[in-house]
């Protein structure tokens, strides 16, 4: 569905990203991973088309350079990370305007009765349909990524990009978003391939990851094969295995006082 | 409410607020004569026994009603270029001024006032072309400056250009006035706008170019919609953002430079109107570029009658007046966060 082929992509002349090569087959997920600064977003941009690349990016066999704007963003959808919100729109509005490129007519653009059903699907799949004539000024943070999640899949995309789209919401909103996109791509085909920064999220989403190196490809392979080498502790300097074991342990050593009487729960 | 009844208020709204404009005055012509003159005029009807042989008749025809349309028309003009400019820069304080297009088309109207220079083949309306011209030019050299520094025309990059650019064609204009003392009324009233001797003549050549301006950027509703949230998304949503951005920019600036040349500059109407709007009607544009033309027309219409009725028989600049009710009642809808209705 989506292939790269020696891209490379940066800004103002300079490459950020070099020779990155992979490609993904429908239903499949990718997580990018790697520490700040080594490409990540860049190559997000890069495949969503934001800035010009070298190399070929294809979808379905199409490279994107080839391609009308509006059919790349037919293919490919980008849910963007909450930022601050200057007029504020209904979330029904907010979700309808997804649907911008299927709207009919060249000058007066007006959404047609399955643009606004589609919408209402859209509403319904993350859970806002009872609450859709909200303005989205007024409504948490994970309420917002919601919006914006239905407003992604109201474009009909097969492929949506996230750059750190768990920015801003607590844990809970996180592991939902998390499931929420592999269901959807489980069960539509689709793929999502997504920045992020948690390696238990990433593990939870992906198929395949790439990890990604002062903007070279480090690794790139299954989730289960990636997360068991060594290869995330050099990229990212540090531990990480140690890490992850360690909190475990704080979580045990939690479970263990609970236990014991010496930790009260508080409901 | 629905937005239907809002619209319906506020089309009623705007029709009042002109029969007050042309009612109002030294001398007092209720709605009905109003209707009965216009009617008279354009579908030769009958006159009432009462305004045959009136002062009424001219002073409506001839002096009040091409004044209040044309208030209209500019009020609604730079209510929809405000609305767009805040749109497009995503920033609440935008406006044609953050961009300097009164700086400029004041400059252009100074010297024209300062040097008397006339276009032979445009007579009078050397002044107004020349404004026009001006403001575009500070306009276009602002945005191509900002694009120079930065190709992406970053939103922010463009409002910090455009108050240099501002502020320099400022300073200019500052210059000639210092310079040239013995038009100092003349420029000052021009700076500060009227709709004083105003006739039918401008009224007709407003007209056509405040209709296409405003169906030409009410086609770019959904896309100014979508550009709220910021260009990058609105690019990866299927909107062709550059093309848009400056066709929007190209066409609000010139609806505010065509509207403030014929009457020189009048501020805070494009910033007020498209809040006002906002807060009723929600941000969705569809609504808020026409009602920001009602809106915005009917609050010139209602200063401009301010303007010439206060201190009657003389009388005010109508920029004064929209300044001085414009700034308090703008920080209060800037701040308070609730919608209306």
């Amino acid at each position: 569905m989506l292939s790269l082929q020696n891209v490379n992509a940066g800004y103002k002349g300079i490459d950020v990203i070099y020779n990155i090569s992979f490609s993904l087959k429908e239903g499949e997920n990718l997580c990018i991973l790697g520490p700040n600064g080594c490409g990540k977003t860049t190559l997000i941009r890069a495949i969503s088309g934001l800035i010009p690349h070298e190399g070929s990016i294809k979808i379905d066999g199409i490279d994107i350079n080839k391609m009308k704007r509006a059919d790349v963003a037919a293919k490919i959808a980008v849910l963007s990370q909450i930022s601050t919100i200057y007029f504020s729109y209904s979330i029904y509005e907010t979700v309808l305007l997804g649907r911008y490129l299927h709207m009919k007519g060249r000058t007066f653009k007006e959404p047609s009765s399955k643009d606004k059903e589609y919408t209402d699907k859209c509403l319904k799949a993350v859970g806002l349909y009872s609450i859709r004539n909200k303005q989205i000024n007024e409504l948490s943070g994970g309420q917002l990524q919601r919006v914006y999640l239905a407003r992604t899949l109201a474009q009909e995309p097969d492929i949506i990009l996230l750059d750190e789209p768990t920015n801003h919401l607590d844990l809970k909103h996180q592991a939902e978003l998390i499931d929420f996109l592999r269901d959807w791509s489980k069960y539509e085909g689709h793929s999502v391939i997504g920045v992020m920064h948690d390696l238990n999220l990433a593990i939870k989403l992906s198929d395949k990851v790439l990890v990604l190196d002062k903007g070279r490809m480090a690794t790139y392979g299954k989730a289960t094969d990636v997360f068991s080498s060594n290869l995330l502790n050099q990229v990212y300097d540090m531990n990480i295995t140690e890490y992850m074991v360690d909190s475990l342990r704080i979580w045990e050593n939690f479970d263990h006082h609970l236990k014991m009487g010496k930790l009260r729960k508080v409901n | 409410m629905k937005v239907k009844y809002k619209i319906i208020l506020s089309v009623i709204f705007s029709f009042l607020a002109i029969m007050a404009g042309v009612g109002l005055g030294s001398i007092k012509v209720p709605p009905s004569h109003i209707i009965n003159i216009i009617a008279n005029k354009i579908f030769s009807l009958p006159l009432h026994p009462d305004l045959q042989s009136s002062t009424a008749l001219a002073i409506i025809w001839k002096l009040r009603l091409p004044r209040t349309l044309l208030a209209f028309l500019v009020g609604g003009a730079v209510a929809v270029s405000g609305s767009v400019m805040q749109s497009v820069l995503k920033n609440p304080l935008a406006s044609s001024y953050t961009l300097g297009v009164s700086s400029g088309a004041s400059l252009g109207a100074a010297l024209v006032i300062v040097t008397g220079f006339n276009i032979p083949f445009l007579g009078v309306f050397t002044l107004p072309v020349t404004g026009l011209v001006f403001g575009m030019a500070t306009v276009f050299s602002a945005v191509k400056f900002a694009a120079m520094m930065d190709k992406s025309l970053e939103t922010n990059t463009i409002i910090l250009v455009g108050m240099v650019f501002s502020l320099f064609v400022n300073a200019i204009l500052t210059l000639v006035t210092a310079m040239a003392r013995d038009h100092l009324a003349q420029l000052t009233f021009w700076q500060m706008g009227s709709f004083s001797l105003k006739d039918w003549s401008n009224v007709i050549i407003l007209f056509p170019i405040v209709l296409i301006g405003v169906i030409l950027i009410q086609s770019f509703s959904k896309e100014m919609d979508i550009m709220t949230f910021g260009e990058d998304q609105a690019f990866t949503m299927g909107v062709d953002v550059h093309k848009v951005k400056w066709s929007l920019l190209s066409l609000s600036a010139g609806l505010t430079g065509s509207a403030i040349s014929f009457v020189g500059v009048i501020g805070f109407i494009d910033l007020i109107a498209p809040h006002v709007v906002r807060k009723i009607f929600g941000s969705s544009h569809k609504i808020v570029i026409p009602m920001s033309m009602f809106f915005g027309g009917s609050f010139m219409v209602i200063c401009d009658l301010i303007a010439r009725t206060i201190v009657s028989p003389s009388e005010l600049p109508v920029g004064a007046i929209t300044a001085l009710i414009g700034a308090p009642f703008f920080a209060y809808v800037y701040f308070s966060r609730r919608r209306w209705l």
